[in-house]
């Protein structure tokens, strides 16, 4: 008989009140295996994680351990298996040692430890210094501390969150030799991405989940990318309902050769990015998370100003505003609804009339330096009647508000600004279906009155259903302009992963 | 705005210190009440100006159970202190001294608008009916520790570190300067002034500064905390102090204490306070006075400079010499007290010059 | 098993009026011990600390002396903190606008015009907003802390302070002591209470509470600082310009400090001398804090700092108490005090983990 799996996971299901994060799961992991889990943001990983390392128990279903049932309460239970993670997000404390930090966890005297930190990074290429103060070191160099934390215990199985995210690619290369030799000592990993190229690179196997399902398991290098894109996103997009098409007006948001140099070394550049948004249309941005969408709307919103020489770059309302800051690109008609609702898009701590006078304050809700309470009231009131918004009223604090909720109000406060040109990121996320619709609805009512609205999402088929036009954004470039009554979602999969279409 | 002193009164406080000290205290009666307010700028710890200043309060409890002491130490100068002053008044205190000069112009109004108390306000200039400034004549002390510095220095190099430049210290130093000539004409003297009266970091930095030239006997002027005798026996050099003996913070090289004894003087007072006898007068304490005294002689004095010593001493108690008897030259080599002068008191105490050896210049 | 603090969804009404209560007692519990420990009346010590400046007017008008500068400082350092800009050198901005103050009158000692008065405020405003300006200046141009900075220039004022009065504005009739001439009447403010030292100074502390009241309550601008402070991001999402932010807080830091320092020489110090810094700067902050960053707190806070400092003072001198235990006193009023402010915004809860199973 063949010796049981590592690890394995049966009908494992986790929900979030009404959120069903996780449903009948089933995973097995061997030794010697790097196993990728694949999927969007939001499809589940994460929490299949933290059912695996103990951060959460399953609501229903069962964990197995080399053939034998466990309970996993808490993280020290699955570390005393065998099981080591490395998070996203690091947790060490910068003011300590290497040693000093790892001593924190890891029982042994600072001399055996740091002897033994050498001898791992020797064998696996995580060379660091054991006396270096974290607060010294490089993410990357922080990233191989919390790796050598997991090794000393020796673990069976690492389980890796994004690990790529945080690195520089020559950084990548690196990690991928450690993850390989580890792997020659018949460790098993868990490689949680979604990053295509990556897991076709390192994984013997990937099991790919999409709204909290596994939707696939194969092997990734017998498969292509576009086509592990399109298992990821989901075969079923509805076919898009295309805008009627109409006469557009004037180019009123124009890109023309916008560079960006990343100013943090985990920040995407942006290179030679040239688009056009004319009046009565919604050209959308596609692309996985992390291409420099961030970026992108930081650019054009004004967030992030460029030198005077390169205030061509971008244009708005015929004028070159690229060194403009946010207020004088507002005053020109721009309007923008950014991704991060909560101290961003709002003020978690100040009510929603006070959080409508963030932006509206143009719209007479301030007389002669005085905040004119009664019209900032009347003013987010008709926020909240205008677009549903779920609230105790212009005194709720935006803070208390869901998160669909307080998108709903943001979208409505810019909406209600009469905006000439709108930038949109994430219109809809974590929007509940209804309003889901309903604010598209309003995006491409807007359209139709001739506004210019430029839509960043991930979500291909909200961008399939509302966009007259899609770029897709790679690596920092823009694909060039596709028509979305003539392109397929193939096409855009194709192009998200830095492909041409054929 | 100097006052000159009054001779008289002067003369009537010490004779009655000397005689308090003299008689076996008949007259204390076990009803006498007084209450008495210390105020002073640092904390008084077992060393120290303000030590010094609460031993000679202490003194007054021989009066009798009725005698209550409050002391108030390290309040800042300014508007704080004025408000405590007054607080002490409202509390039935009625005789106050204070522990400095800062002090002045909030204890003055207090005065004034408050005739039954007295008050004692330590190195002023200014006088009222109830409002009597006092000082101590360091300078008789100091010159004799000049004397025996310049025995005991194998550089010639004296360093003084100073806190305030104020006529009573820079009288201390000339002094000092002069006592060591009178052994060793070549000597040389050099000052710190380090701008503070409690300040211990600067104090160390300025002594270590002046062994760094080469000093070898250190005289510590006007500093609450063994700060400076520290750093002089660390580093093999010689060094005295004012107020309170600190030999044991410097065991092998404590040169002396210029030292102060305030009991009589207070006790003086507070005895005419009780009659109903103040009366506002500056008073400069002296030797004679039994307030200035010189004591833990370094036993490495030579004889023979001990032996001048003592003549010296008895010369200064019985009044027939003073340490600013000219011929004087200032910095610059110009006369300042021609040949068998005596400087009068107004004059030394309104000193704002150093006599020829003192290498730094005055702050102006 | 174990306790852990959960954040509340609004702040506990009952908590902020018990807070301060519970704070008093505990340290009074506290106090009696360290009372009995040093052997000094307990009955005493407490009347004088805690009652005597409310019911003494001369303590009373102490009270409310000392008020004035602690006020007027803390509310210009709230306006900077609300928008994270942290102007920890108040002192600093306080001795050179006393210094900047005081130059008339050590100019013209027997000045009689008018015109010296207002013209001394304005100058020592001016002197504070022009230290204040220096760290705005290195903090926009070059990213320098703020809070570094200011604290350098601190120590920088009161080493100008120390060269002055040493050196070229000494008394010249003051026997080489460090500090300027007496001022003339026309340099002193005018006495608010008569009888007492309280001057126009806590009128002028009032209105700049009102002032702060309206600025941060009902002004645009001062809207724009709270968002700055509260949600840097969301304040750059709409356009709010973090300069601004930083040039506005440190000036008016600095306004609000150099007038208090000019109101000390023009007032109760009646010269320039050294101890115009006597660490008003720094209990500003405190007192800031304490009120909650609000205007309205701020003008009680202030009153009641000054009312401890004073009831600090009387104890030193009704019930003997060394000056260390009355800085225990205080502190450990304080320090109950913020920690039962925690409960305004947080609930203790005792945690149960789940029973181990590990095979």
């Amino acid at each position: 008989m063949a010796a049981p799996p590592l690890l394995s996971l049966e009908g494992i299901s986790k929900s979030y009140g009404a959120v069903r994060a996780n449903r009948g799961i089933d995973l097995t992991v061997d030794p010697g295996q790097v196993h990728a889990i694949l999927g969007e943001n939001g499809a589940g990983k994460s929490t299949l994680m933290k059912l695996i390392y103990g951060v959460e128990t399953p609501d229903e279903g069962r964990i197995l351990w080399k053939g034998r049932p466990v309970t996993l309460a808490n993280p020290a239970d699955a570390r005393a298996l065998g099981i080591g993670m490395v998070f996203q997000h690091f947790s060490l404390f910068e003011t300590l040692s290497v040693v000093q930090n790892i001593a924190l966890i890891v029982p042994g005297s600072r001399a055996t430890l740091a002897g033994r930190i050498r001898d791992l990074g020797r064998e696996f290429g995580l060379e660091i210094d054991p006396d270096a103060m974290v607060h010294d070191l490089s993410v990357g160099e922080r990233q191989r501390v919390e790796i050598i934390r997991c090794l000393l215990r020796a673990p069976d199985l690492l389980i890796l969150d994004e690990p790529t995210s945080v690195l520089p690619p020559q950084g990548v290369e690196r990690l991928f030799a450690t993850l390989r030799a580890l792997r020659t000592k018949g460790m098993a990993i868990l490689f949680i991405s979604h990053k295509l190229e990556e897991i076709r690179a390192l994984c013997d196997v990937a099991t790919i989940l999409r709204a909290g399902e596994v939707t696939g398991r194969l092997v990734p290098r017998d498969h292509s990318a576009a086509d592990l894109a399109t298992r990821m996103i989901g075969r079923n997009i509805p076919p898009p309902a295309h805008p009627v098409a109409h006469d557009l007006g004037e180019v009123r948001l124009e890109l023309a050769g916008l560079d960006h140099a990343a100013e943090d070394p985990f920040g995407v550049s942006l290179s030679g990015l040239s688009l056009a948004v004319r009046g009565g249309e919604i050209v959308g941005i596609a692309g996985i998370s992390g291409n420099g969408q961030k970026e992108l709307a930081a650019l054009v919103s004004g967030e992030i100003a460029q030198p005077a020489l390169r205030r061509d770059t971008v244009r708005l309302m015929g004028q070159p505003v690229g060194d403009t800051g946010v207020a004088g690109r507002r005053r020109l008609g721009l309007a923008f609804v950014p991704e991060d609702r909560l101290g961003r898009g709002a003020v978690p701590e100040m009510s929603l009339a006070d959080n409508a006078l963030l932006t509206a304050h143009g719209q007479g809700l301030v007389r002669r330096g005085f905040i004119a309470r009664a019209a900032e009231r009347a003013f987010s009131a008709r926020v909240i009647a205008g677009f549903d918004v779920r609230s105790r009223g212009p005194e709720a604090e935006a803070g208390s508000l869901s998160g669909g909720n307080l998108q709903k109000f943001i979208m409505g406060r810019e909406i209600l600004l009469s905006p000439k040109v709108l930038l949109v990121a994430q219109p809809t996320w974590g929007v509940d279906v209804g309003a889901a619709s309903d604010i598209r609805q309003r995006l491409v009512a807007m359209r139709n009155d001739g506004v210019a609205i430029l839509v960043i999402s991930e979500e291909l088929e909200e961008l399939f259903e509302i966009c007259d036009r899609l770029h897709v954004l790679h690596k920092g470039r823009l694909s060039p302009s596709l028509p979305t009554r003539t392109t397929t979602t193939e096409d855009v999969g194709t192009w998200m992963i830095g492909g041409r279409a054929a | 705005m100097q006052k000159p002193l009054d001779r008289r009164s002067f003369l009537k406080s010490s004779l009655a210190a000397g005689t308090a000290l003299a008689l076996p205290l008949p007259a204390f009666a076990a009803e006498d009440t007084l209450n008495v307010a210390l105020i002073v700028p640092s904390p008084a710890a077992d060393v120290g100006w303000s030590h010094t200043l609460l031993a000679g309060a202490k003194a007054l409890e021989e009066f009798g159970p009725g005698v209550k002491i409050t002391l108030l130490e390290n309040i800042a100068e300014g508007p704080d202190a004025d408000r405590i002053m007054n607080k002490t008044v409202a509390d039935g205190n009625t005789f106050i001294i204070l522990g400095s000069f800062g002090y002045m112009n909030g204890g003055l109004k207090l005065a004034k608008a408050h005739p039954e108390i007295a008050v004692l306000h330590a190195s002023g200039y200014q006088v009222a009916p109830n409002f009597s400034p006092f000082g101590a004549r360091y300078y008789q002390g100091t010159y004799l520790m000049g004397m025996a510095a310049a025995a005991l220095s194998k550089t010639k190099k004296l360093g003084c570190v100073g806190a305030f430049a104020i006529p009573e210290l820079i009288t201390s130093i000339n002094a000092w300067t002069l006592g060591a000539q009178a052994v060793d004409p070549s000597i040389d003297v050099s000052v710190v002034w380090v701008n503070s009266w409690f300040d211990p970091a600067s104090e160390q930095e300025a002594a270590k500064a002046l062994l760094a030239q080469g000093v070898d006997v250190i005289f510590s002027n006007a500093q609450d905390t063994p700060s400076v005798i520290t750093v002089a026996e660390e580093a093999g050099a010689y060094v005295f102090n004012l107020n309170s003996s600190m030999k044991a913070y410097a065991p092998k090289k404590y040169l002396g204490v210029v030292g102060t004894d305030w009991s009589p003087y207070f006790k003086a007072n507070a005895r005419a306070h009780l009659d109903g006898t103040f009366a506002g007068a500056a008073a400069w304490l002296s030797m004679a006075d039994k307030v200035v005294y010189v004591a833990d002689l370094n036993p490495d004095i030579p004889a023979d400079v001990a032996a001048r010593m003592a003549e010296v001493q008895a010369a200064t108690l019985a009044g027939t010499l003073s340490p600013f008897t000219g011929p004087i030259s200032g910095q610059d080599g110009t006369e300042k007290v021609a040949a068998g002068v005596t400087l009068g008191d107004d004059m030394i105490l309104s000193m704002d010059w150093h006599v020829q050896g003192v290498t730094t210049p005055l702050p102006k | 098993m174990r306790l852990a603090l959960i954040r509340r969804d609004t702040a506990a009404r009952g908590a902020m009026i018990a807070a301060p209560a519970v704070a008093l007692v505990l340290t009074i519990l506290c106090s009696l011990v360290l009372f009995a420990v040093l052997g000094k009346p307990a009955g005493t010590a407490l009347y004088a600390l805690l009652l005597e400046p409310f019911l003494s007017w001369y303590s009373f008008s102490e009270v409310l002396l000392k008020m004035a500068p602690l006020c007027l400082i803390a509310q210009g350092l709230a306006i900077g903190f609300r928008a994270n800009v942290f102007n920890i050198g108040a002192e600093g901005q306080l001795v050179i606008g006393a210094i900047a103050a005081s130059a008339l009158p050590v100019w013209y000692p027997d000045g009689t015009s008018a015109l010296m008065l207002p013209a001394m405020l304005l100058l020592g405003g001016l002197g504070g907003m022009a230290w204040g300006a220096i760290a705005a200046g290195f903090r926009t141009r070059f990213n320098a802390n703020e809070i570094l900075v200011t604290l350098m220039l601190a120590l920088i004022a009161a080493q100008v302070l120390n060269y002055l009065l040493l050196g070229p504005w000494k008394d010249p009739a003051g026997f080489n002591f460090p500090q300027s001439v007496l001022f003339p009447d026309a340099a002193l403010l005018p006495i608010l209470l008569p009888g007492t030292r309280v001057n126009v100074s806590l009128l002028l502390a009032l209105a700049a509470s009102g002032l702060a009241w309206v600025v941060m309550r009902h002004r645009f601008s001062g809207y724009q600082l709270l968002v700055g402070g509260m949600a840097p991001r969301a304040a750059a999402y709409a356009g709010f310009s973090e300069r601004r932010a930083i040039w506005i807080s440190l000036l008016v830091g600095g306004l609000a400090a150099g007038l208090a320092g000019a109101a000390e020489v023009a007032g109760p110090l009646g010269q320039l001398q050294r101890s115009v810094s006597t660490g008003y700067g720094y209990s500003a902050i405190i007192v800031a804090y304490l009120g909650g960053l609000n205007p309205l707190g701020i003008v009680l806070s202030s009153f009641l700092v000054s009312a401890l400092f004073i009831g600090g003072d009387n104890a030193m001198v009704s019930a003997g108490l060394p000056v260390a235990a009355v800085w225990v006193f205080q502190s450990l009023l304080l320090v109950f005090y913020l920690g039962g402010l925690a409960f305004l915004r947080y609930r203790l809860v005792v945690m149960h983990r789940p029973a181990q199973s590990v095979p």
